[in-house]
C-alpha cells in the first residue's frame, strides 16, 4: 500500500514538472532551479531525470541553461536534435531571419562573446535592407537570443545558449566550402 | 610637454581603456607596458588635484585592460577559438540559405506551450461580473470614442494582416515602381496613394509610411500650395533628425481626392 502511494506520488511530481518545463510562467518557458526545488522538494533531481527519460520518447530533452548562481538555472524542454530546414519552414522562421541570426550569433561567439550592436548591424546591412535587420535584432532582443547592454553591445541571450550548440555552430561554418557554379 | 598636453594624453589612455571594454577592441591592439611608462613619466609632474585624478583612471583602466587580455588569452585556449576573421570570411561568401541551413544544423529549439490557467479563468468572470453594460457606459446616445494609435509592423503580422514576407515584398515593389513611374522628379502625396476604393488608398498610406520611416522615399511639405511632395531614393538613406509628419488619410479626404489620383 506504501509502494503504491510513493509511486502516485513519483507519477504526480512527473507531471508538476513537465507542466512547470512545458508551459509559459510569464513571458519565458521553463523553470529556475529553486521553483523546481520548492515545488517538487529534495528529490527534484531526480524527477528531472525521470522526465528526461520520459521526454526521450518523443525526441525531446531537458536542458540546464546556467544563469550566474546556480539557484537561478534555467530548465527548458528542447529538441533532443536539430529540426530539418523544412519542418523549420512551418515553424514561422524565414531564411533570412535564421541567416541573419547565425550570422549574428557566429559574430559574437568568434568575438570572444560580445561585440557591438553597429558592428553587427553594419555586416547585417551588407546583404539586407536597413529596416529589415533593424527589426530582426530588436526581435532576437525580445526572444531571447540576443542580450543587449546599456552601451548597446550584443551578448547572447538565455535562449541562444539553451537552443544553439555554438561548438557545431563555428565547426559548421568553417567546415563549408562554398559551392562552385 | 605643457600641462593640456599632459592631460590630452592622459584622457587619450582611458578613452582607449573605454574602447576594449564598451566596443569589443582587440586588448591586446593596447600596449599595456609602453603606456604605463608613459604614464610613469608624467606622474611628477602631475600637481593639481584633477589630474591626478585623471592619473587613476587611467591606471584603473590599464589594470581593466590587463583583465579582459586575461580573459582573451582564456577564450582563445579553448576549444571554441577559431580566427574571427576566418569566421567573418567564411560568412561573407555564404549564401543566406546556407547560413540558415548552417544554423538550423546547430540548433534545438526549447518547447514551450501556452494556456490559460484556471486563477485566470477567474479573473476574467469576476471582470465580466463588474463591467458594467454599455448602455450605462455613456455610449448609448451613439458617440463613439475613436483614439489614433500606432500599429507596428509585427503587430499586423500577429493579427494576420500581413505576413513580413508579404510585408516586405509589398515595400519593395511599392519603391521599385515609384522609381520608374515617379523619378527624381516627385508626385503629390495624394496623387500617389489616392485608388479607386477607400481601402487601396489606406493601403498604400500604409506602405509609404513605412518607406518614408526607413528612408527609402523623401518628403517636402510645402505650407504655401498647401502640398505633400514626396520622391524615391535611389538608395535609402539613414535619418538624421526624425521629425513626425502626420497625414489623416479620411474617408472625406478620400472623396475629395478622388479622381486626381493615379488610380489602379
Amino acid at each position: 500500500m506504501q509502494e503504491k502511494d510513493e509511486v502516485a506520488e513519483v507519477r504526480q511530481k512527473l507531471a508538476k514538472a513537465a507542466q512547470m518545463l512545458l508551459f509559459k510562467h510569464h513571458r519565458e518557458p521553463g523553470a529556475r532551479r529553486w521553483e523546481l526545488r520548492r515545488a517538487l522538494g529534495r528529490n527534484y533531481e531526480e524527477i528531472v531525470k525521470a522526465l528526461d527519460a520520459e521526454l526521450e520518447k518523443l525526441g525531446l530533452t531537458v536542458k540546464v541553461v546556467g544563469e550566474g548562481d546556480s539557484e537561478s538555472d534555467r530548465f527548458v524542454v528542447t529538441f533532443r536534435e536539430h529540426p530539418s530546414l523544412g519542418d523549420v519552414r512551418t515553424f514561422g522562421w524565414r531564411i533570412d531571419d535564421m541567416s541573419m541570426l547565425a550570422m549574428t550569433l557566429a559574430t559574437i561567439v568568434a568575438r570572444g562573446g560580445k561585440v557591438a550592436g553597429k558592428e553587427v548591424q553594419r555586416i547585417l546591412e551588407e546583404k539586407f535592407p536597413k529596416w529589415r535587420v533593424e527589426s530582426a535584432i530588436d526581435r532576437f532582443i525580445r526572444m531571447g537570443y540576443l542580450q543587449e547592454d546599456e552601451k548597446g553591445v550584443l551578448y547572447l541571450g538565455w535562449r541562444a545558449r539553451a537552443e544553439v550548440d555554438e561548438k557545431a555552430l563555428l565547426s559548421l561554418l568553417l567546415g563549408r566550402e562554398k559551392k562552385e557554379g | 610637454m605643457t600641462q593640456r598636453e599632459r592631460r590630452e594624453l592622459i584622457e587619450r589612455i582611458i578613452d582607449l581603456c573605454e574602447s576594449v571594454r564598451s566596443r569589443g577592441l582587440d586588448p591586446f591592439d593596447v600596449q599595456v607596458r609602453e603606456l604605463l611608462d608613459r604614464l610613469r613619466e608624467l606622474f611628477p609632474e602631475l600637481k593639481r588635484l584633477e589630474d591626478l585624478y585623471l592619473d587613476l583612471r587611467a591606471v584603473s583602466g590599464l589594470a581593466d585592460v590587463v583583465v579582459h587580455q586575461s580573459e582573451w588569452l582564456k577564450h582563445r585556449s579553448s576549444i571554441l577559438y577559431l580566427d574571427p576573421l576566418l569566421v567573418m570570411l567564411k560568412m561573407q561568401v555564404m549564401e543566406p540559405a546556407e547560413l540558415a541551413d548552417v544554423f538550423v544544423r546547430c540548433w534545438r529549439p526549447v518547447v514551450e506551450m501556452e494556456s490559460i490557467t484556471p486563477s485566470a479563468i477567474r479573473m476574467g468572470l469576476d471582470y465580466w461580473t463588474e463591467l458594467p453594460p454599455l448602455s450605462e457606459r455613456g455610449l448609448e446616445i451613439g458617440v463613439a470614442e475613436t483614439r489614433t494609435g500606432r500599429i507596428s509592423e509585427e503587430e499586423l503580422r500577429e493579427m494576420g494582416i500581413v505576413s513580413e514576407e508579404e510585408f516586405s515584398r509589398l515595400m519593395e515593389e511599392e519603391w521599385k515602381r515609384m522609381l520608374r513611374e515617379v523619378g527624381r522628379e516627385g508626385i503629390s502625396y495624394w496623387k500617389w496613394v489616392c485608388a479607386k476604393t477607400f481601402e487601396e488608398t489606406v493601403r498604400r498610406s500604409w506602405i509609404l509610411s513605412f518607406l518614408i520611416s526607413y528612408g527609402y522615399v523623401d518628403v517636402e511639405v510645402k505650407p504655401l500650395e498647401e502640398e505633400i511632395v514626396i520622391r524615391p531614393r535611389e538608395k535609402p538613406v539613414q535619418p538624421g533628425e526624425t521629425r513626425s509628419l502626420v497625414i489623416p488619410v479620411t474617408y472625406e479626404e478620400w472623396r475629395r481626392h478622388a479622381g486626381k489620383g493615379r488610380g489602379g
